[in-house]
């Protein structure tokens, strides 16, 4: 399995759905009213990051 | 727990669809993941005065100011002003949205629905692959509500419809990633709502300023996410304001993220299962406003509710009546719109610094195409071409009105 790069600051999040909306793999979904991400179905396209409206997913450097 | 009817999600399309099934007589729930109806906002907050006629809305705690007209402007700064005498009923009303939604779900409780709020849904139930209810989680329980329709009312980032096999996944091409604050402390005030278009200042997308009274006006921007990138609406959304001489020394008492489908409307119905607004992508794709269709869709999906429960039949054929009747009230709009948004894509600042030219005197109580396309042709012949597929569709939409 590839190790995800993509991490979403939920301190930043203000639940606006985008990314769960183009979301290709389905892999975004809303709990706790913040976007969470399940590693195991992301594939790293990226448009979420794209996406975000206030930059609240980047990709994770670590 | 036993209902006829699960809407899950309690913004505009849910409320509606739930108040108006419960008065045919359905027993219908609402399920809402957040803990207050209608907060956080999530919406430039614009309405058209067409609802008055709808008798959707009581009283007036839901409107924050009325509207005279629309200003757009070109990104040169040219102005076109659409005043009410111009652009008729499609003025508009801003709203409080959070007692906007509110009062809706207070209808849809006061016609019997009940309302669970704190709860997500997290998957259908199947029984021989129907649907037949939902799963859910609220607080620290987990639970399962049987039901012979589910309604997804569940907003942009709606599940429902591709937990039912509907593909409602957007193309970034498909979408409006939005950032709005509400400024007060502006020493302005306005009846009308302003829009800023072009390519540097949103691309794909507008700028708008909407006043609310009282000095306090929601500022906000979309991008299309195919031409966005990581914060991109909050960035280009500061520099507006602090280039903006009237707004630069307002203070923030709301900021919001947003997203806005700009899609063709999805199939809004299979065997048990409708979709409704925003989650049916039923929002303007030019404007981005879906609060319109929103209630539209939300009582023609209650009342085909109330149809179904009455006959006992829950198969797609019967649900069907929904999609056949939003198609005709609106459906073609929609589709109109989506071209449209197309169209402007393609066109660079100039044109549109162009077309603003042409248009700032135009007169558009007197509005043809033939009177149009000679404003167009005295100032700017060279945008006739690029108008050619817009002025066609004119044609065609005139043709059938």
């Amino acid at each position: 399995m590839v190790k995800p790069k993509i991490k979403i600051n939920i301190k930043i999040c203000l639940a606006c759905g985008g990314c769960i909306s183009i979301c290709p793999q389905d892999a975004l979904s809303m709990i706790s009213s913040k976007a969470y991400l399940e590693d195991e179905k992301c594939i790293n396209c990226g448009i979420c990051i794209k996406t975000c409206p206030i930059g609240a997913i980047k990709e994770d450097k670590k | 727990m036993e209902y006829d009817a699960v809407v899950v999600g309690g913004g505009p399309a849910g409320s509606v669809t739930a108040r108006f099934a419960a008065e045919s007589g359905v027993k219908v729930i609402i399920l809402e993941r957040r803990t207050e109806i209608g907060v956080p906002v999530l919406c430039g907050e614009g309405i058209s005065q067409r609802v008055d006629k709808w008798n959707m809305l009581e009283g007036t705690r839901w409107i924050a100011s009325k509207m005279d007209g629309a200003k757009i402007f070109s990104p040169d700064g040219t102005m076109v002003s659409l005043s009410k005498e111009m652009a008729g009923n499609e003025t508009g009303y801003v709203v409080y949205r959070d007692i906007f939604d509110q009062e809706l779900a207070r209808r849809a409780a006061r016609s019997g629905a009940d309302i669970m709020l704190n709860t997500e849904v997290t998957g259908l139930i199947k029984t021989n692959g129907k649907i037949t209810g939902i799963k859910a989680r609220r607080f620290d329980e987990q639970f399962e509500i049987n039901a012979n329709i589910i309604v997804g009312a569940d907003g942009v980032e709606s599940k429902i419809g591709k937990w039912a096999g509907i593909n409602t996944v957007l193309k970034p091409y498909d979408l409006e990633t939005c950032a709005q604050y509400t400024l007060t402390n502006i020493d302005y005030n306005s009846n009308y709502c302003e829009f800023y278009i072009g390519k540097k200042l949103a691309p794909g997308g507008y700028i708008w300023i909407f006043p609310k009274g009282e000095n306090t006006f929601n500022v906000g921007i979309g991008v299309l996410a195919s031409l966005s990138d990581s914060s991109l609406p909050l960035k280009l959304l500061n520099k507006f304001i602090s280039n903006h001489n009237e707004l630069k020394n307002g203070k923030s008492i709301r900021l919001l993220a947003g997203a806005v489908p700009v899609a063709k409307p999805v199939e809004t119905v299979r065997d048990n299962l409708l979709l409704v607004g925003d989650a049916a992508r039923h929002a303007d794709s030019i404007t981005g406003g879906g609060l319109t269709t929103s209630l539209q869709g939300g009582k023609i999906a209650g009342e085909t509710i109330g149809k179904a429960v009455e006959s006992h039949r829950f198969d797609k054929e019967t649900l069907s009546i929904y999609e056949t009747k939003w198609k005709a009230v609106f459906g073609t709009k929609l589709i109109r719109d989506y071209i449209v948004k197309e169209i402007m894509l393609d066109f660079d600042d100039k044109t549109l610094n162009m077309l603003a030219d042409s248009l700032k005197d135009y007169k558009f109580e007197e509005f043809s195409t033939l009177s149009l396309v000679k404003a167009l042709v005295l100032k700017h012949p060279t945008l006739l071409m690029r108008l050619k597929p817009l002025l066609k569709l004119t044609d065609k939409s005139l043709k059938k009105a």
